[in-house]
């Protein structure tokens, strides 16, 4: 009934049926294409960087080109990457679908908001081709930042715009979730994913104006030195760091919040079972939104701020770990007398769980405020983040996209091919980011190109250095190697049936292996929860085993 | 159609709005040029307040609204705020770590003069 | 486009989702604003804080009255954007052109007010930054002796702070030309204002802010 011919991706042709759609679904292949190019870039540099320092002394990279190339690693992969890729992605395609709406509340403005996530990415990539190279970090503190080179307001300029990009996301998903739900779908039926990505909108519209702010700031500091962050004219340079990471901080839960709403509907497909603790996850999604703007000031704790704003914000964190440890115990729970199905989205679900706990105590760990005297600025920091944004918000991310792959082509990838990569992705991560750990409580500092003159106190920086770049490697044949797959299944892979892993949500029950151009033939009925597996073989049938 | 259920604003009411707007705004003109001490910039803000209230509350309309908006609106206000305290926490008691009650620590720090 | 205004778009359901769905929106636009100026409120809060006597002094030279002239006009704007809506609601066109032209003209009226204090100040050396060199007399005031240390702060908070408002109000005047075009084809009817609702809704903010730019700035 629903075969080939009115879905998505053939009701329409040519080039232009892209640039300009305004169908969700489309944008969020826009964003998939967009997003996986810069991930690429982001990778590339990654091995860059742990090349350099796979060996001591000057291996590739002198200083300058060092601090060049982790400058623009993390830009990308924050501001390009990581922080566009899942709403925009998975919730662009998704959520609408999810949620029983025919599309977003403002389609012209989801497209407007791509459009501008690609300005601000050219702008960046035009920057640094034509007008200099920016070494200050990703975090751009004064007054090095405002003294460097112009390109730096190009960078700013790019992520004042992409920012834009960001608070027009989630204000649109807010208002689909508020006023497009279909009849029956309430607030306690809706999929995890979506209270998560709604979570992440109050994050997004709350925190990115700051950075916008922080943006034009920096901006006239360098054009004008209006004098306000850089401490030669007066300006207060820790006042820009209260700036930044009044963003940064919250934004550190744009990137988590959406995996964790992807583990938490695989949790429920994989495991054929009501997931544990529904309200439970889902208001501790609204939680750490909130809790996210009270914290930022665990990044200055070395920073010269005021001893009882130190303390005040280490309390602060520490909280954080209670709506994380809530939504993680009921993942677990999750599984607990269910049938567990490894298929490639699950070993992700699981990888996920493994690797974010760690990225999370350790957060808790840094936030003690004698402990982050030590740790500050060490690789210990590095590993961290990486555990928490690449081994929590990219396997999320990766787990998603395995998940909807065939929602999305219509087709199903090499299950074998998956799960090698993903032992692959498991065994690299933890290879290149375990030792950077050890390097970091030893006291080997971020942010530096050699390590040649530790090395006679600290002879085994050696060693702990080389295996590092060698799991990066690991991990970079994984990634590839899913990129390989994808690319095959996308035009030889089998047919995807409607329904593969046998899930609740509407966007398997009531599409066809594509969705139409506008999701349902008719606005579904929504009569029951999205995880009421008990009933889904009645009605469905069994999950198919192929 | 729906929107004609609009509630519609009586003219009388807008119109005593901006009465009350404009006499605020003369009585904050007139308190803020009398030295009143520590009392005039706390009184500045409880009257630019009050006139930011009502605007909201009448003009936007947000009396007669869907209370969504108001807790939207009520939000952003409330992270404004938090975002305002959190710093003034830092840039207030800046270089002060003398917190401790005196002779409990050797350590004895003059405030820093904040340039 | 008929009388009754623009169609449903395909993806809701009525025109009450349709309003409340774009109003909604709205609102959290108008949030993302106020998060916006926070930042420079909070610098503002920082340097007054550490430094309330250059702040109270650096603000002499600020002019109250034309501070106070342009909080009327603002406040006389908005209550002509209501009545708009009033009248809007009831149909009655030919008030709302006159009373959005109205507005537009308020709104002007502030940004010439607005340009008259800039090129004062611009024609003293009092600019932002690092071009700060206040020279010569005005009413009584000797600028040169503004120039000391933590001034150029004050004045930078202030060029930013109006300069950003400045460009709402240039952006509202826009929108408000826009609309009176719109309202004059008979766009809009008692079933569909949603534009001149939501515009009433970004000026009504753009009035907010002011509101509390003026005593922060000019007043204390």
């Amino acid at each position: 009934m629903r075969e080939g011919s009115h879905n998505y991706l053939s009701a329409r042709k040519g080039l232009w049926s892209w640039l300009a759609t305004t169908d969700h679904k489309r944008i969020g292949i826009l964003y998939a294409i967009a997003c996986g190019t810069f991930f690429l870039l982001g990778g590339i540099l990654a091995t860059f960087v742990r090349t350099e320092l796979g060996t001591p002394g000057e291996t590739i990279l002198d200083q300058d080109g060092y601090n060049q190339i982790f400058t623009l690693h993390g830009v990308v992969m924050v501001f390009l990457v990581i922080i566009p890729a899942i709403p925009g992605i998975l919730g662009n395609f998704v959520l609408p679908i999810q949620i029983g709406a025919k599309d977003v509340a403002f389609p012209r403005l989801n497209l407007a908001s791509w459009y501008l996530f690609m300005a601000g990415a050219l702008m960046a990539v035009f920057g640094w081709l034509f007008v200099g190279k920016v070494d200050t970090g990703w975090t751009f503190y004064t007054p090095y930042s405002s003294g460097a080179s112009n390109a730096v307001l190009w960078l700013t300029s790019a992520v004042f715009v992409a920012g834009f990009a960001s608070i027009f996301t989630g204000l649109n998903f807010i208002v689909t979730v508020h006023k497009m739900r279909a009849p029956g779908m309430t607030w306690n039926r809706l999929p995890l994913f979506v209270w998560a990505i709604y979570a992440t909108g109050i994050v997004q519209v709350l925190a990115t104006p700051v950075i916008g702010i922080t943006m034009v700031l920096l901006f006239l500091e360098k054009l004008m030195q209006i004098g306000i962050f850089d401490p030669a004219l007066g300006g207060d340079p820790v006042l820009f760091q209260h700036f930044f990471w009044f963003y940064s901080h919250p934004a550190v839960y744009i990137m988590i919040l959406p995996a964790m709403g992807i583990i938490s509907d695989l949790m429920g497909t994989f495991s054929r079972q009501q997931v544990s603790g529904y309200t439970f996850i889902a208001l501790s999604s609204v939680a750490i939104a909130f809790l996210g703007f009270l914290v930022w000031g665990h990044h200055m704790f070395v920073a010269g701020q005021s001893a009882l704003s130190s303390i005040i914000f280490s309390m602060l964190t520490f909280l954080i770990g209670i709506p994380t440890g809530i939504k993680v115990f009921n993942w677990v729970a999750t599984m607990y007398k269910g049938s567990v199905w490894l298929r490639t989205p699950m070993i992700y679900a699981l990888m996920f769980l493994f690797l974010f706990t760690i990225g999370g105590l350790t957060g808790i760990m840094v936030g003690v405020l004698a402990v982050d005297v030590h740790l500050h600025d060490t690789y210990f920091i590095v590993a961290h983040f990486h555990y928490v944004m690449m081994g929590g918000a990219l396997i999320g991310l990766i787990g998603g996209l395995h998940y909807w792959w065939p929602k999305m082509t219509g087709r199903m990838y090499n299950e074998t091919a998956g799960v090698i990569a993903a032992v692959l992705v498991f065994i690299g991560f933890n290879l290149t980011f375990l030792p950077q750990f050890i390097l970091g409580s030893r006291g080997m500092p971020r942010r530096y190109h050699d390590y040649t003159e530790l090395l006679p106190s600290f002879p085994e920086f050696a060693p702990l250095n080389m295996a590092s770049t060698i799991g990066s490697y690991i991990l970079g044949v994984g990634l590839l190697m899913i990129l390989v797959y994808a690319l095959y299944s996308l035009f030889k892979g089998p047919k995807a049936p409607a329904n593969p892993w046998g899930a609740c949500t509407l966007e398997w029950t009531h599409t066809g292996p594509l969705p139409d151009e506008h999701n349902f033939h008719e606005t579904p009925l929504v009569t029951r929860g999205p995880y009421d597996f008990h009933l889904a073989d009645d009605v469905f049938g069994p999950k198919e085993e192929n | 159609m729906a929107q004609g259920q609009h509630h519609i604003i009586p003219t009388r009411t807008l119109a005593a709005v901006f009465g009350l707007l404009l006499f605020l705004t003369v009585v904050t003109v007139i308190t803020a040029r009398i030295d009143l001490g520590v009392i005039n910039i706390p009184l500045a803000l409880a009257i630019a307040g009050s006139k930011a209230i009502l605007v909201a509350w009448i003009f936007m309309a947000l009396k007669y609204d869907n209370k969504v908006n108001l807790l939207v609106l009520a939000l952003g206000f409330v992270f404004a705020v938090v975002f305002l305290a959190l710093t003034l926490a830092d840039t207030e008691l800046r270089g002060n770590i003398g917190i401790t009650e005196p002779g409990t620590t050797e350590l004895t720090v003059e405030p820093v003069e904040s340039e | 486009m008929s009388s009754t205004g623009t169609t449903l778009k395909h993806y809701f359901v009525n025109h009450e989702q349709q309003f409340d769905a774009a109003k909604l929106g709205m609102w959290l636009f108008l949030v993302t604003e106020i998060l916006l100026f926070s930042g420079m409120f909070v610098a503002y809060a920082v340097y007054r804080s550490w430094h309330p006597e250059v702040f109270t002094y650096a603000s002499e030279l600020l002019d109250w009255r034309l501070g106070a002239l342009n909080t009327v006009v603002l406040l006389a704007s908005s209550f002509t954007v209501a009545l708009s809506i009033h009248f809007v609601q009831k149909g009655e066109n030919d008030k709302v052109v006159v009373l959005l032209l109205l507005t537009l003209a308020c709104a002007a009226i502030f940004m010439v007010v607005k340009y008259i204090e800039y090129e004062g100040k611009f024609s003293h050396g009092v600019f932002p930054g690092a071009g700060f060199e206040p020279h010569g007399i005005v009413d009584g005031k000797d600028y040169s002796k503004y120039d000391i240390p933590f001034a150029p702060q004050f004045f930078s908070i202030y060029f930013v702070m109006t300069g950003i408002h400045g460009i709402h109000v240039l952006v509202g005047m826009g929108l408000f030309g826009w609309l009176i075009t719109r309202v004059a084809r008979g766009h809009f009817s008692p079933q569909w204002y949603t534009p001149v609702e939501l515009t009433g809704l970004y000026w009504h903010l753009v009035d907010i802010i002011w509101i509390f730019l003026f005593p922060l700035l000019y007043l204390i």
